[in-house]
């Protein structure tokens, strides 16, 4: 009976095999965005569309006509970020962006803004929770 | 229609029914979400809905490696009715996290991991019930389905953790082991949500199971001559033998 299951077995251990081989390979290419820090140590000026995300920084959000200014950052290095484009509307300092367009070395100019919000759900109103994590702690 | 063949709402219907108006009134009473406002009360619908297809996939897993085992038809239909309500409620919790993601994100769909691996589950499991479609012999469907069914499930390890192993748009797991980043409201209403759809899948699956029984008879009797055939009565002329009858 075992012998006639080698006829499915082979071919899917290879497809899993390949499938592992895949998301190797390509788990530079699954890497939505580039970080600010990526952006000044490792990559070119170009005309190469790329993302960049990061926080958006207190206090360096400047509208500018058409355009807005903003820094990103990633906690280590900041970029300075030109947006023509779409704010969407949970745009905020301190939130997380993503920003897509071109880095010409000092500027990213972008026209297409995402927000990458943080996977915490937290009422607004102010009741200071006893974390889940301090509970388990305790038992 | 017999009374054996027609569907009887049952207890478990009527359950799954009000746990859902339940879970509903918990996500509106729910305080609303920091963040991101109101849009995030989708929560409610978007976790439950891939949570069940997580559920629904991993029941046809074991279905299918029991049909191995012991040859029994009965789990090759678990396999195949969890398999089709995990299709469903993927395809639900990619419609919702389209709407949310247009909301919060700004854009309804992106070619992240997260998106892209979910995206690629569904077409396999698609597949699945495709590939089920195909074999109309039973224990052929069965025993071919239940390959695919145990492999695909593989998938749901990268699905789950895309958004720790790369970086996405999508935000990473708010739930890991001993740190839930989730206040205890929000968090009450969302286990509320996924226990109500965790009954409707059961619901589902009960129904979906008997009438794959109800599918089976019928394949039988289509297959196997029950009464006398048209023309048995007629007997085959005599030719060339004519002469010799008395």
């Amino acid at each position: 009976m075992i012998r006639r299951y080698w006829k499915f077995l082979v071919p899917a251990v290879l497809a899993v095999g390949l499938l592992i081989v895949l998301l190797i390979n390509l788990s530079s290419n699954l890497v939505y965005f580039q970080t600010p820090t990526e952006l000044l140590t490792e990559i070119e000026p170009s005309e190469n569309r790329l993302r960049l995300g990061g926080q958006v920084v207190a206090g360096t959000v400047v509208e500018n006509g058409e355009t807005l200014l903003l820094t990103v950052t990633d906690g280590r290095e900041s970029a300075a970020v030109v947006h023509a484009g779409v704010i969407p509307q949970l745009f905020a300092e301190g939130q997380g962006v993503i920003v897509e367009g071109t880095w010409d070395g000092s500027t990213f100019h972008s026209d297409s803004m995402l927000i990458r919000h943080d996977e915490q759900y937290r009422t607004g109103d102010d009741v200071v929770y006893d974390s889940v994590e301090h509970q388990l702690d305790d038992s | 229609m017999s009374d054996a063949t027609r569907t009887r709402i049952g207890a478990l219907d009527i359950v799954a029914t009000v746990s859902v108006v339940f879970a509903l009134v918990f996500a509106i009473a729910s305080p609303r979400i920091e963040s991101q406002g109101e849009a995030a009360r989708l929560l409610f619908v978007h976790v439950p809905t891939i949570w069940l297809a997580y559920l629904a996939f991993a029941v046809t897993f074991v279905a299918s490696i029991l049909y191995l085992a012991t040859r029994r038809l009965r789990w090759d239909h678990v396999a195949g009715a969890s398999a089709e309500i995990g299709v469903v409620f993927t395809t639900v919790a990619i419609i919702g996290g389209m709407v949310w993601g247009k909301a919060t994100w700004n854009v309804y769909w992106t070619w992240d991991a997260r998106l892209t691996l979910t995206a690629i589950m569904l077409f396999v499991y698609i597949g699945y019930l495709a590939l089920r479609r195909v074999i109309a012999e039973p224990e052929a469907r069965a025993r071919r389905s239940a390959v695919l069914g145990i492999v695909g499930l593989v998938q749901l390890i990268p699905v789950h953790f895309s958004v720790t192993w790369w970086r996405t748009l999508h935000q990473t797991n708010t739930f890991r082991p001993r740190d839930i980043q989730m206040d205890g409201p929000i968090l009450a209403a969302l286990l509320v949500s996924v226990a109500a759809f965790t009954v409707v899948y059961a619901a589902l699956l009960r129904h979906r199971v008997r009438l794959e029984g109800l599918e089976l008879a019928a394949y039988a009797a289509a297959a196997a001559p029950v009464g006398p055939v048209a023309g048995d009565a007629v007997s085959a002329p005599n030719i060339g033998n004519s002469g010799a009858q008395p």
